[in-house]
């Protein structure tokens, strides 16, 4: 009886710091064996590689441009499900609130300006990013299949900007969906079918307001989180960040994870990192010299990024408003109508064909983004800016970013009333 | 493994393997048919906009040499002496407003041109503006027909 209630006292004292150690596994690590631990015990680290290459961690390798497209979308969907507790996917309604976002509901204006500026900002980012994975060669075998999830991704970012586009039911949302649908419409056979499926009627309307509002809040994001799930996973299973080919034989020294790395609790499974990861790209007892724990060096390097991302996002939306024009005015388009900013290098190219302009260029050069690394399978230069031994490659594809580029400038800056060339200056 | 050869000496198939081909098309069915239910769903069977059929005023509203554009209906009314047409407002490009000109019609969103009956006469327009039915109802008044496209020139003699 005694000895119970000995126990039982010990064990309420002892409460807080047995509940912290079933939270956490481990110590703050104090030797490389715990370091290795923190990574692969923990749910939110052990996507990440116990160990990283130091050039991996080198802002000019890929200026974390990967990681902000990833920190955009978290913040879009922080701030995106706050900002759905006040608003009405209504025709009648909408407009009120954004009206209301402004004037009546606390920190309305802020939030609003962080979801419009991080929108187009991820839309930017993810191409960059894209320019970034090609100029490096970072898509050659075994990369291939996560450069097309990158392309997926890049097309849901750009959908999930054009549905949210619409949804503040302004002058400025129906006439650029009115644009963009209309341009859908001219895909061969399927066009109007996938017109009046996307718009749920013959034009932008009630019907159309819900469904944007449906895909852009629930489906989009589902299918996002899935293909950003796949990506990451594959980063991981095709070996990192691509790496150039080392001329010498790397040095290798033995590595103490080889060892069982026990897990701190007591009576824990022990597993050894061969238990752990497999496959010809992880190099298993032999580690190269240049690399360095995760815990702590690339968790303070993404925390560096995240601090970044979040400070500019804060300052420019501190400064810029969203834009919200006159409410819709179906009768009255504004002259010129504009699609949102990237579309317009599409909106300059329908200008000139319609058809070419806004299906069978786009078609054919997604279709060409999605061929690329099977097309080239050169294993030259990878892992390195503008290698002189991808010369063509890059130029061909710095060639077709900038006649993009050019189109959205010309369609932003230099088209006015019935779309006649004008002067910005 | 999915065949052995009968007593005929024909290829038959065995218990398993059709099983396993039953089982591999009722997924692959039930996959199908789930797809086109949601598209069968998602494919409105009535729409809340605007009716394709309407009244639009007697023939004496629109005095000869009119050009009245009715932007709720996106048509322009038109009346030469005591013939009287209806020409649609939409672009043919990409479905934005156009406005009455001088010379015909112009599209404020990518520049197409059309002339007063509606050909193009310049910008990305595919094709001239529709004409649409219009016709004299019992009571008097004219009605246009939306769903109902007519020849350029095709006018209603009142």
């Amino acid at each position: 009886m005694t000895n119970e209630k000995k126990s039982l006292w010990k064990n309420v004292v002892e409460l807080p710091g047995n509940f912290w150690r079933s939270i956490f596994r481990n110590p703050l690590p104090s030797s490389d064996r715990e370091r290795a631990a923190t990574s692969f015990t923990n749910f939110f680290l052990h996507i990440q590689p116990v160990r990283v290459n130091k050039r991996t961690l080198k802002p000019t390798t890929t200026f974390g441009l990967g990681l902000i497209s990833f920190y955009l979308f978290i913040i879009l969907t922080l701030t995106g499900i706050l900002l759905m507790f006040y608003y009405v996917p209504s025709t009648t309604q909408a407009y009120d609130r954004m009206l209301d976002l402004r004037s009546s509901v606390a920190f309305g204006i802020i939030l609003r300006n962080l979801h419009r500026w991080a929108a187009h900002a991820m839309v930017a980012v993810v191409f960059l990013h894209m320019c970034r994975v090609f100029l490096t060669g970072s898509y050659k075998p075994p990369r291939e299949f996560n450069w097309i999830v990158g392309v997926v991704l890049f097309i849901l970012t750009l959908f999930s900007s054009f549905t949210g586009y619409l949804l503040p039911w302004d002058q400025l949302a129906f006439w650029a969906i009115t644009v963009g649908t209309s341009i859908a419409g001219y895909a061969p056979f399927i066009g109007k079918m996938l017109k009046f499926m996307l718009l749920g009627d013959v034009t932008v309307g009630q019907e159309a307001l819900l469904r944007f509002y449906v895909l852009h809040v629930v489906v989009l994001p589902v299918v996002l989180i899935t293909f950003v799930g796949v990506h990451f996973w594959r980063i991981r299973k095709d070996g990192g960040l691509a790496k150039p080919e080392v001329e010498d034989e790397p040095k290798a020294i033995t590595a103490p994870v080889a060892a069982p790395v026990a897990v701190s609790a007591e009576g824990g499974r022990k597993f050894t990192v061969q238990g752990l990861v497999r496959g010809a790209f992880v190099k298993v007892g032999v580690l190269d010299e240049d690399t360095v724990f995760s815990w702590p060096n690339l968790l303070i390097a993404e925390l560096a990024v995240l601090m970044f991302t979040v400070a500019v996002l804060m300052v420019v939306s501190y400064f810029f408003n969203a834009p919200l024009e006159h409410p819709v005015n179906v009768m009255h388009p504004p002259n010129p109508a504009k699609a949102p900013w990237y579309f317009l290098g599409l909106q300059e190219q329908v200008s000139y064909s319609a058809f070419w302009g806004g299906v069978g260029v786009p078609a054919l050069e997604l279709l060409l983004l999605v061929l690329v690394p099977y097309i080239d399978r050169g294993k030259e230069g990878i892992g390195v800016w503008f290698s002189r031994k991808r010369f063509l490659a890059n130029l061909l594809f710095l060639i077709f970013v900038v006649i993009n580029v050019f189109l959205i400038i010309v369609g932003t800056f230099f088209r006015g009333a019935n779309w006649q060339f004008v002067s910005p200056f | 493994m999915a065949s052995r050869p009968d007593e005929t000496g024909g290829q038959q198939i065995s218990r398993r393997g059709f099983l396993g081909w039953v089982s591999g098309a009722g997924i692959v069915g039930s996959f199908a048919a789930g797809a086109l239910s949601t598209y069968v769903f998602l494919k409105p069977r009535v729409t809340y906009g605007e009716p394709n059929k309407f009244l639009i005023g007697r023939p004496e509203d629109f005095p000869s040499g009119a050009r009245m554009a009715i932007d709720t209906r996106r048509v322009c009314i038109v009346r030469e002496g005591n013939k009287i047409a209806a020409i649609s407002t939409t672009c043919t490009h990409l479905g934005c407003i156009v406005a009455p000109s001088p010379v015909g019609f112009a599209c404020p969103c990518h520049g197409s041109h059309f002339d007063v009956d509606g050909n193009v006469t310049g910008g990305p327009a595919p094709k001239a503006l529709a004409w649409y039915k219009v016709s004299l109802t019992p009571s008097g008044e004219l009605e246009v027909d939306k769903d109902n496209e007519i020849q350029i020139g095709s006018y209603l003699t009142v």
